[in-house]
């Protein structure tokens, strides 16, 4: 084909939209409702299990040491832990330090903690996070199987109930999702098809006229692109508007922010990227697949 | 050039549309089909266009064997036809220049040859001031005048005209018919399908009969306007 010919058929594409801007009006917001349907429970999963993430950061296992364990052996047995791969954070807390937390959270037994003088009951240990929770019984065992371990405290509840809570949201979630993207291409499919019926007649015209199936697909293709991408571009903006101000919101919401911490919501710059390449990306693409989709039907003449 | 041989057409319902029908019509010939609603003319323009295929039989068309015809190739057999509807069938959103010239462009034909040619059709079916018309601003004669220019633009070997008149007054009909024939005059061979037989019997020439899907009559006569004048 002569680059005449390409340019009109881009150019056929550009002013199809505006000769028939009710139908690509209507695709565009369909379009762009199906995008941010989508996008926002997308965001919504990655928040949610960002704030489980957050909880889960909070986890805490301590390993008492045995009594007789040298300093040489705590020693060793830090740098033991510290390689475990889903140990995240080792602290060595000694028995001093721990007197000393017990006797400040008990001022008013100052008394009986006199009465013990130099005495020291309590014993050393080690206080670990562990990266991922999911992982905690294969961690426990790996500590288990240390030396110089008297015994291990885990917050086996707490991770029970938040990797059942996890495995809860990424179901529910993902259910929410894959019903959204299928009733959004639904939607977007039947709108592309009225659109499309309402120029069948064109089509025909063409069809009788001798145009090849690509000739008549390439300015639908186009204007399908552009309403696409203009739809992916309106819901990139409506999302970032909207998850600014429910930033905003939430940070003024103390005890929310107390119980998550400000770490847990994911700020929209961090996710900027990805966000407009798939509100882009599937703006265009559905954009284009739907209408040339809806026309394969009218192209059998 | 249309040939025909032993052509029939079932469709899955079980209808016998046509039944071994045996037609040629010559380069440069004009003529019309005549036959009541379900004779089997709209299988038959259906069969010449490829819409469909026959059950049996061979069809020729302009050169083309339809029965080997590949699926991607009709586009190139429907560009030696120039078709022509009842409902003009003219895209509303273009001019008149606009629903003629974009023929040329399913062709890829140079922008410069578009330009030359869309105005030399345009005067041939005499709508010189109507060029920057959009459709509703015409009278039903006119539209179909600009249906056949666009049927005309590249210079098909034939054209069918489906009904041609069937949407206008007879006094438009008549000039219709007149500018179908003149263009035959130039060598393109016309099909004309109608059920108007006033009309046919006016004009005379070939006429083809179709009934219950068989050619029941198909001989030249003569027109009262031909033997008048």
């Amino acid at each position: 084909m002569r680059a005449s010919g390409v340019r009109y058929l881009l150019g056929q594409g550009v002013e199809n939209i505006w000769k028939n801007r009710m139908m690509a009006f209507a695709s565009f917001c369909v379009l762009m409702i199906s995008l941010l349907l989508v996008g926002i429970s997308v965001l919504f999963f990655i928040n949610i299990t960002s704030m489980v993430g957050g909880l889960e950061d909070k986890n805490e296992v301590i390993i008492y040491l045995q009594e007789d364990t040298t300093d040489m052996e705590i020693s060793d047995l830090y740098g033991q832990l510290s390689r475990m791969d889903n140990i995240a954070e080792v602290t060595f807390y000694s028995k001093e330090e721990s007197f000393e937390d017990l006797k400040s959270s008990m001022s008013d037994y100052e008394m009986l903690f006199d009465s013990l003088g130099d005495d020291n009951p309590l014993i050393d240990a080690y206080r670990i996070r562990v990266a991922d929770i999911s992982r905690m019984d294969e961690t426990l065992a790996q500590i288990g199987a240390l030396e110089h371990i008297e015994h291990v405290r885990a917050p086996l509840d707490l991770v029970q109930i938040l990797t059942e809570l996890r495995r809860i949201i990424t179901m529910v979630c993902g259910v929410i999702i894959l019903a959204l993207i299928i009733i959004s291409i639904v939607i977007i499919a039947n709108t592309t098809k009225a659109s499309v019926f309402s120029r069948r007649a064109e089509i025909q015209i063409m069809k009788y006229v001798g145009a090849t199936n690509a000739f008549i697909r390439f300015p639908f293709f186009v204007e399908g692109m552009i309403t696409g991408l203009l739809a992916g571009v309106g819901a990139l903006a409506v999302t970032w508007l909207g998850y600014d101000a429910m930033i905003d919101l939430l940070t003024q919401e103390t005890t929310f922010m107390s119980i998550f911490g400000m770490t847990s919501i994911v700020p929209f710059e961090d996710a900027v990227m990805p966000v407009t390449i798939a509100y882009l990306g599937a703006g265009t693409l559905f954009g284009a697949l739907g209408t040339v989709f809806a026309i394969r039907k009218h192209l059998n003449v | 050039m249309i040939e025909m041989r032993d052509v029939s057409v079932v469709y899955s319902g079980g209808v016998d549309a046509l039944h071994h029908v045996n037609l040629r019509i010559n380069d440069g010939d004009f003529a019309f089909v005549v036959g009541p609603s379900g004779a089997g003319k709209s299988t038959m323009i259906k069969l010449i266009l490829k819409e469909i295929n026959p059950s049996s039989g061979s069809i020729f068309v302009n050169g083309y064997n339809l029965n080997k015809l590949r699926r991607r190739r009709i586009p190139a057999l429907r560009r030696t036809i120039g078709f022509v509807f009842q409902d003009f069938r003219l895209i509303p959103s273009m001019t008149v220049y606009e629903n003629i010239a974009f023929v040329m462009r399913v062709i890829d034909a140079p922008p410069k040859y578009i330009k030359k040619r869309v105005s030399y059709v345009i005067n041939l079916v005499g709508l010189s001031d109507k060029a920057r018309n959009y459709p509703n601003e015409l009278s039903g004669g006119e539209m179909q005048r600009v249906a056949i220019a666009r049927a005309l633009v590249n210079d098909p070997q034939l054209i069918i005209a489906d009904e041609p008149t069937g949407n206008i007054d007879p006094e438009m009909s008549y000039e219709i018919v007149e500018l179908l024939q003149s263009i035959n005059e130039i060598g393109t061979t016309i099909l004309m399908v109608t059920h108007e037989h006033n009309l046919v019997r006016q004009f005379g020439g070939r006429i083809i009969n179709i009934n219950q899907g068989q050619i029941v009559f198909d001989e030249i006569v003569g027109g009262n306007l031909i033997n008048e004048s």
